[in-house]
């Protein structure tokens, strides 16, 4: 499959890359590690006149840990992160979800933390060749009025599949987006608008500079169910982080977020202050969590991302309680 | 569409070629250079029948434009064997059978080699983890496994049968 034609930039200062993306908003793409952005391109679903290319930016290419934060550069490869020994402690979710996703080979100069988050939702009557796609009218992603994996939506339902996203989302982690002249923080629970077509709340003269992850003493879990173990993307996942109270046997905090089962990872409020006050021992209250979370995010999800809606939903509960298990075990060793 | 020259370094040889940026490194080293060891297959990272080597850690070629491959040493299957001499993963892939059809091989041996330089003495749990990103269809992972696992000690046993795991190394004649 060749690529479609561009023009290829590659800036070597922050300050020029966002002078490229304010001058060429509109049709330019950023390029990071290329899993996503040119695979898309080769499918033809996207044809991006200008790519502007991370690979020289190496100052956004860290992990710094001080005292309340793990900050980490947009473009740090994932080999990187699960080989820190700080976010595998902090933030065992983070290190769990990137050595998921894709394979060795991947997770090293290719793949990237950035590019995970905003790597585009997927639906299978989408992510399809020019090919199978010219076969049948457009769909709400591609341009059409049709959705195909649900019928007679006004909207496209495609799924966002990513497993880094997950994780952050459940340890509360935020977004530094920067544009020429501006900065601003937004938390990644604000970050996705409820539309397939451009799930991520930015604009499109905004690059994702920095990854703030609050560091308050939780333990964490992802849990995550695919075809295969490598090279696939989850069907279901589950990031989990826990707070224990000052004796270490009940619960002080939760936050439960289900992952590939909508437009966007859900943060489930309603299960995740039901878990407040709970023993470490209640396994009971793990059940009715991961029950509700079943609940909930059935009414999001649709049948597109390879297994039977059916199966995917019933697999909610068991990822979540697998998730808080974990994080239980480990936050009564600490 | 302009035309760029970029000099890479391939097998630890400058190369000047005149590209395209919607070139990928694959494309470059296939039709290009005519290096045709790395193969394509899916065309989109899932089985890994094109991996090569950039600065020692194995990449998917077909997902890395030629353009950013510049400045790093890229090393391709054609640049494991010393002239006619084969290195000791290619022997032992040999000698254990682990080439069938062979189109997932360079990709695989690409892979292994990356492991077995920061790792002389695998087991085969650690193995199987790195090479999880290549396809076989010809279903012989057991075989590759060993072949593997046996590069550094070919006489000798392989870490799991010395922990008695294993008892491939004490049939074998």
């Amino acid at each position: 499959m060749r690529l479609p034609q561009f023009d290829y930039k590659g800036p070597d200062t922050l300050e020029k890359a966002l002078d490229l993306l304010s001058t060429h908003a509109q049709d330019a793409k950023i390029l990071a590690g290329g899993t996503d952005l040119l695979v898309r391109m080769k499918k033809g679903l996207i044809a991006p006149k200008t790519i502007i290319s991370l690979k020289a930016l190496n100052e956004l290419s860290y992990i710094k840990k001080d005292k309340n934060t793990i900050r980490i550069g947009a473009r740090t490869c994932l080999a990187d992160i699960i080989a820190s020994d700080s976010v595998r402690k902090e933030a065992t979710a983070l290190s769990t979800a990137c050595e998921r996703v894709g394979a060795v080979t991947i997770q090293h100069f290719r793949g990237t933390i950035g590019g995970n988050i905003l790597q585009d939702n997927r639906c299978f009557h989408y992510n399809q060749s020019a090919f199978h796609r010219s076969g049948r009218q457009a769909c709400h992603k591609d341009g059409g009025k049709i959705c195909y994996a649900r019928d007679e939506s006004d909207r496209c339902n495609s799924t966002c599949q990513s497993d880094g996203a997950t994780a952050l989302m459940a340890l509360g982690a935020k977004l530094v987006l920067v544009s020429k002249g501006n900065e601003r923080t937004v938390a990644l629970t604000d970050f996705y608008t409820t539309d397939g077509i451009m799930p991520f709340a930015m604009e499109p003269t905004e690059l994702l500079k920095e990854i703030i992850i609050p560091v308050e003493g939780g333990k964490s879990s992802y849990q995550r169910l695919a075809y295969r173990s490598a090279i696939d993307y989850p069907i279901v996942c589950a990031g989990v982080l826990l707070k224990a109270s000052a004796k270490k046997d009940t619960i002080e905090d939760a936050r439960i977020v289900v992952g590939a089962m909508g437009r966007a990872p859900l943060f489930l409020a309603k299960e995740s202050s039901e878990l407040k006050g709970k023993s470490f021992t209640d396994t009971k209250a793990f059940q009715k969590a991961g029950n509700g979370a079943m609940n909930s995010a059935s009414t999001f999800a649709v049948h597109n991302v390879g297994s039977t809606l059916e199966y995917r939903c019933a697999t909610v509960s068991e990822m979540v309680f697998r998730a808080l298990q974990e994080a239980v075990a480990e936050a009564s060793k600490a | 569409m302009e035309k760029l020259n970029i000099i890479l370094n391939i097998n630890n040889k400058p190369v000047d070629v005149r590209i395209t940026p919607n070139d990928t490194l694959l494309e470059v080293l296939r039709d290009h250079l005519d290096l045709t060891g790395s193969k394509e297959s899916c065309g989109e990272g899932v089985c890994g029948s094109c991996t090569v080597q950039l600065d020692g850690k194995p990449v998917r070629s077909c997902l890395t434009l030629a353009l950013e491959a510049e400045g790093l040493k890229v090393r391709t299957v054609e640049g494991l064997a010393d002239g006619d001499k084969l290195s000791p993963l290619q022997e032992s892939f040999v000698n254990h059978g682990a080439v069938q059809c062979g189109f997932c091989t360079p990709g695989m041996l690409m892979t292994a080699d990356a492991l077995l330089q920061q790792n002389t003495n695998p087991d085969e749990d650690t193995i199987k983890k790195a090479l999880s990103g290549n396809i076989c269809r010809c279903t012989g992972y057991s075989k590759i496994v060993e072949a593997v696992a046996h590069t550094a000690h070919p006489d000798d046993q392989c870490p799991d049968c010395a922990s008695g795991i294993k008892s491939c190394c004490k049939t074998k004649e």
